[in-house]
């Protein structure tokens, strides 16, 4: 119940980025897409990642992009004189991304479709991890630095790059 | 039931947003307000690019402040090398900053 009511308002907004009449709007739909991706991920127990899409994805990057838009002095009435004409190619996109996701995804792990519920499924559970767990932080920590350092530290050479271009802009 | 559901929420906002909401827009209640007098132009008015560019640094910084929240939760374990995995990626942003500061992309005027 509570991942329906969570998840449909995602996917309405998400239209909505596209639907909207006005940029600006365009632009506040996204916020909320992360503010319930972020409920999402508080019912998956990833307490990091959720507290961390509010923080970084709406105070940042939502915030940059509503600067871009409020830049720009668009007419509201050009947008939509032909949306149709991007029906088909973006109708065309929409449908190879739906089509991976069901590609991609175990319909066993993940149901997509409406399957019969299984009652009889065994399930392994890791009582070694019930004695000490480390939080999703500490996991990330562990796992990030050590496994993955490469990793960490090429965003930072992109964000110097964004530095770079922030002394160009002026 | 997930289907059914979902369907419905967002019909139900759309379906209360217009009863309790509607917009009915008039030449008036469109046009900009300037102090109960003819307005002269638009309301819409392009600001400054340096409220961006601040944005953008603090991108950033935010950025770089999320990957070091997990490093400081694992310090005591991790040890001397990822200090210094660490120390190298705040020092390669610390000398993209600088040369943003230098190149006076942070001025205000």
């Amino acid at each position: 119940m509570i991942l329906s009511v969570l998840s449909s308002p995602a996917l309405v907004s998400g239209l909505m980025v596209a639907r909207a009449k006005n940029p600006v709007h365009s632009v506040l739909f996204p916020i909320l897409v992360f503010r319930d991706t972020s409920s999402l991920l508080l019912l998956l127990g990833l307490d990091f990642s959720a507290m961390i899409f509010p923080v970084v994805h709406i105070g940042a990057i939502a915030v940059s992009f509503l600067f871009v838009v409020m830049m720009f002095y668009i007419q509201i009435a050009e947008i939509h004189e032909e949306v149709l004409r991007y029906l088909p190619v973006s109708g065309i996109i929409g449908l190879i991304f739906w089509w991976e996701m069901f590609f991609i995804l175990d319909n066993e792990t993940i149901p997509l479709l409406p399957t019969q519920r299984n009652t009889t499924s065994l399930r392994y559970t890791v009582y070694a991890v019930k004695v000490r767990s480390w939080t999703n932080l500490e996991t990330l920590g562990n796992l990030l630095y050590t496994y993955y350092s490469v990793w960490f530290l090429v965003p930072s050479t992109i964000f110097k790059a964004l530095s770079w271009g922030v002394s160009l802009l002026k | 039931e997930f289907l059914i559901i979902s369907s419905a929420i967002p019909i139900l906002a759309f379906i209360i947003f217009e009863v309790l909401a509607s917009i009915r827009n008039g030449l008036e209640k469109l046009s900009s307000y300037e102090l109960s007098i003819e307005p002269m132009s638009g309301a819409c008015l392009q600001f400054r690019i340096s409220y961006y560019m601040f944005a953008l640094v603090f991108v950033v910084f935010d950025v770089e402040t999320v990957f070091l929240y997990p490093w400081a939760m694992s310090f005591n374990v991790l040890g001397v090398p990822i200090f210094i995995k660490a120390f190298i990626f705040v020092s390669i942003l610390i000398v993209g900053s600088v040369y943003a500061w230098k190149k006076r992309g942070l001025e205000w005027s």
